[in-house]
């Protein structure tokens, strides 16, 4: 029997996770995204039996140039013990037959109605651009998403080179607008400057939504006995697409930055390192109406849906929010740019020493990094603060072992903080300064 | 149970991948207090965070250039007494197993063939090391560091002394122990094994032979003994015992034990290693007989666990007096008085008093004594000064003793003691040597 998809009854009256995204109807926000993990109904069944909101299917090709995978076609970025912090990759669009994909949208539509399909697509040309939508749209698909962002095709001219090329992307986004009537994504790849630009082009174009982020152009790991740049395609490396929580703090900023545009105003279909409810909600605060998941899955499988629905439900009855729809954009209104700081107001780091272990790393990362603003007891193996050297950069916060010791404090008004030190004062009389042009 | 081939290897420790887990739960403290707890000033603070930071051959050679016996020490310290006893990662959860990345680290040495010292280029003064124990081991590496011709004296078949010959060798075995002999081997020291250096005279011999200096780690190689058990079959001392175990003489040993009631006395960590072995060797009943009780015990936590988890009776309160024999000599049985715990003696741990008339025999077939170990039949006292128990008295700090260029460590001057503080010994020594050769 399939798991849960959230929507359902739980504190009182009815806990909503569904959201309507371009029109169409999900019974929540957490998707599949188009990759390996949704390369075929029998995987896709297996992730809505887990309980998962939809699929965005791995990307069709039009069996024109066939697709041949590199191999071998991946390789993680391990950070310390952590294995699968990133993960790089050279896998291209679907390399099965058009026919056996779409057969598997329509055994999908059949076993699972309430799911929406949205078909990724990528042609070569403009008019298989339009093959494929239609192809796509009349077996089922309930939405496209136009792959204008894959980082590492091996089909000259084709992924993020659309992306990049902003006329081509508008003038494909029209053409599949032109030969198809279900809602149109398109998808943004982030080796760019500006997301906002593209995907203005894409509304130019027609556009209903913005889906981004695709991987991001990056070398992982370089082999130190062959050089050559993982992974290792029989002696070639090569630049290609990176993702996986490493890269969700820049991926969240591409979603804030489009979600903040007035003038796109197009919903989002939001993906890049989302593991947990907590990845997913933030992009929901930030935006998204949808969260596409890949190397989470790729780490530890479908059922991590099971938490995001359990932790994102709970999230809400704690909050007291009946619609996940309610969440959408909650952090923007917050989200300013920096010179909206009041700098007036300072704080320092607080320690609540009794917690403390002794372990010192916080003395370590003030003096080489912070304010020098930490002392070391030796004896006791204590570190202790000199308030008013603290630049409450809150490094120490950050390495403390031990949850909750290190926090920060706001100093009442009037609180200044004690300039950094000159070496040798006597030194100051030697200093040469220009005359500073002050128009 | 008896299981020859497990018995003589040791089981496998953490592969690099699991050291590097492992070494993720550091603090990477400043100031490192696990540092502090060793007593070879292995730096655990600083091989841990070179592995931290992937520098896995700085790792190892941090090991190897503060502690010869690096690996060696990784398997057999009381490390949750030592460096791990002080390691703030216990604040919040438990102890880094620093022992085990210890022991990891090297063996990884080994498995890439990387060597943690480079030839020394030598300065032509000879000096010689009586005993190949951790502390001779530890002195000879630091001198040919430092480009000395050591050349070490060895009584028995083979260098080592008590890592070979005074532990079973499922705790330590003699393939880890030839890896890290070749390491030492690469500093070119020289060995001349089944050469007894007996006494005053022979060392005195060494320096008019041209040895610049002399350092004694000849250890402690008899044992304090339960009167009357010296007279019959059946009754070993734990040197005799355990040095059986790593002998030629495996099987007769074996044969000795399977099946049968072996009482071992004592309840310090060498009690524990000979109680252990009677019962992986297939005792049918192996009792560990103690005056005090389990609190008491200066064996580790970890080795008293894991004798009882093997199905060891800790036969507590009860003070071995003598033993019971047949006609032909063999023992039949360990004579014991029951005790009583009174008040703390000058150790700190409650004293045991015999309680009058509470004598009776447990049956045994073999018995086993571990009360200590003391110096051998060589004499030193004609060179150096001794203490009552023929301990060499040395400065703790130099290994200096009373004669001029002779200096000593190890258990031959502390009394029975660990692995590691002999390697420091020698250390000490070595530098003490260097400075008076200066």
């Amino acid at each position: 029997m399939a798991k849960e998809t959230g929507s359902r009854s739980a504190f009182g009256g009815a806990l909503d996770l569904s959201v309507r995204f371009c029109g169409v109807r999900f019974p929540n926000p957490f998707l599949l995204s188009s990759s390996p993990v949704s390369n075929s109904a029998e995987m896709v069944e297996k992730a809505y039996e887990q309980g998962w909101g939809g699929v965005c299917y791995k990307t069709l090709n039009s069996d024109r140039i066939p697709i041949i995978h590199p191999s071998p076609r991946m390789n993680a970025y391990q950070y310390e013990a952590k294995q699968l912090v990133g993960l790089q990759n050279v896998e291209q669009i679907s390399d099965r037959p058009l026919k056996d994909n779409l057969a598997d949208f329509l055994y999908l539509k059949k076993k699972y109605p309430d799911r929406p399909i949205i078909a990724s697509i990528m042609g070569f040309s403009n008019n298989e651009w339009a093959y494929l939508a239609k192809a796509a749209a009349d077996n089922g698909a309930d939405m496209l998403e136009l792959n204008f962002s894959c980082p590492h095709m091996t089909v000259e001219g084709s992924g993020h080179k659309v992306g990049q090329a902003f006329h081509l992307l508008e003038k494909f986004t029209a053409t599949v607008k032109g030969a198809v009537s279900i809602p149109v994504l398109a998808k943004m790849t982030p080796n760019i400057t500006d997301m906002t630009e593209p995907a203005l082009f894409a509304k130019k174009g027609g556009a209903d939504g913005i889906s981004a982020v695709n991987t991001f152009r990056a070398i992982s790991e370089i082999g130190l006995g062959d050089w050559v740049a993982k992974p290792n395609v029989f002696g070639v490396g090569a630049m290609s697409g990176y993702s996986g929580a490493a890269i969700k703090p820049i991926a969240l900023h591409f979603i804030a930055e489009m979600a903040q545009c007035d003038e796109l105003g197009l919903p989002l279909s939001a993906m890049g390192g989302v593991e947990t409810w907590i990845d997913a909600l933030e992009y929901l605060l930030v935006g998204a109406t949808t969260v596409q998941v890949t190397t989470g899955i790729i780490k530890y499988g479908y059922q991590i849906v099971q938490d995001m629905i359990e932790g994102l439900s709970d999230y809400m009855i704690s909050r007291g929010i009946a619609k996940a729809e309610d969440l959408i954009g909650k952090a923007l209104p917050n989200l300013k740019s920096t010179d909206h700081f009041d700098l007036a107001r300072q704080g320092i780091a607080a320690f609540d020493i009794d917690k403390c272990v002794g372990c010192g790393q916080c003395y370590t990362v003030c003096q080489d990094a912070g304010g020098q603003a930490l002392e070391w007891d030796e004896s006791t193996r204590r570190p202790k603060l000199v308030e008013d050297k603290c630049l409450s950069c809150m490094i120490c916060s950050f390495i403390c072992p031990v949850p909750g010791l290190i926090s920060h404090k706001e100093m009442p008004k009037g609180w200044a903080r004690r300039p950094t030190a000159v070496m040798d004062s006597a030194l100051a009389r030697e200093v040469k300064i220009p005359a500073l042009p002050l128009t | 149970m008896n299981n020859p081939a497990l018995f003589q290897a040791m089981t496998p420790g953490f592969d690099l991948a699991q050291a590097i887990t492992e070494a993720d739960r550091c603090l990477l403290c400043h100031d490192p207090p696990c540092s502090k707890g060793c007593p070879a000033e292995t730096d655990p603070g600083t091989f841990i965070r070179k592995l931290r930071l992937h520098n896995v051959t700085g790792a190892i050679r941090t090991i190897k250039s503060n502690n010869v016996l690096g690996g060696a020490c990784g398997v057999l310290c009381p490390t949750p007494s030592l460096c791990e006893k002080e390691c703030s990662a216990t604040g919040i959860g438990r102890p880094v197993e620093i022992g085990k990345i210890q022991r990891a680290l090297v063996e990884h040495g080994w498995k890439i063939g990387f060597r943690p010292f480079r030839a020394p280029s030598k300065n032509g003064a000879r000096i010689a090391v009586v005993g190949s124990g951790p502390a001779g081991l530890s002195c000879a590496a630091e001198l040919a560091k430092d480009g000395f011709n050591v050349t070490v004296f060895e009584a028995r078949e083979q260098p080592g002394g008590v890592i070979r010959y005074g532990v079973p060798a499922y705790r330590f075995d003699t393939a880890f122990f030839e890896k890290e002999m070749a390491d030492l081997a690469s500093l070119g020291v020289q060995f001349q094994c089944k050469t007894r250096i007996d006494g005053a005279e022979g060392a005195s011999k060494l320096l008019k032979d041209g040895y610049k200096a002399v350092f004694l780690g000849v250890g402690l190689w008899a044992a304090e003994r339960i009167p009357g058990g010296e007279k019959l079959a059946g009754v070993l001392t734990s040197v005799d015992f355990l040095a059986l175990m790593r002998e030629e003489r495996f099987a007769e040993i074996g044969g000795q034990v399977e099946g049968k009631v072996v009482a071992v006395i004592g309840g310090g960590s060498v009690a524990m290693d000979c109680v252990e072995s009677a019962a992986k060797l297939g005792a049918r009943d192996a009792y560990l007989v103690y005056r005090r009780s389990f609190a008491q015990m200066p064996a580790e936590e970890e080795e008293r666990l894991a004798a009882l988890r093997l199905g060891v009776h800790f036969l507590m309160l009860n003070q071995p007096v003598g033993y019971a024999s047949d006609k032909s000599g063999n023992v039949t049985g360990v004579k014991l008085l029951r005790t009583r715990l009174g008040d703390p003696d000058a150790s700190g741990r409650r004293k045991p008093s015999e309680i009058r008339g509470s004598e009776w025999v447990l049956d045994a077939q073999l018995v086993v004594e571990a009360i200590g170990n003391r110096p051998d039949s060589a004499d030193w006292s004609g060179l150096v000064k001794t203490d009552r128990g023929g301990l060499v008295v040395t400065d703790e700090k130099t290994g200096k003793t009373s004669a001029g260029f002779v200096f000593a460590g190890g258990d031959i001057t502390r009394g029975p003691s660990l692995v590691v503080e002999a390697v420091q010994d020698g250390k000490l020594a070595a530098r003490a040597i260097r400075a008076a050769l200066a």
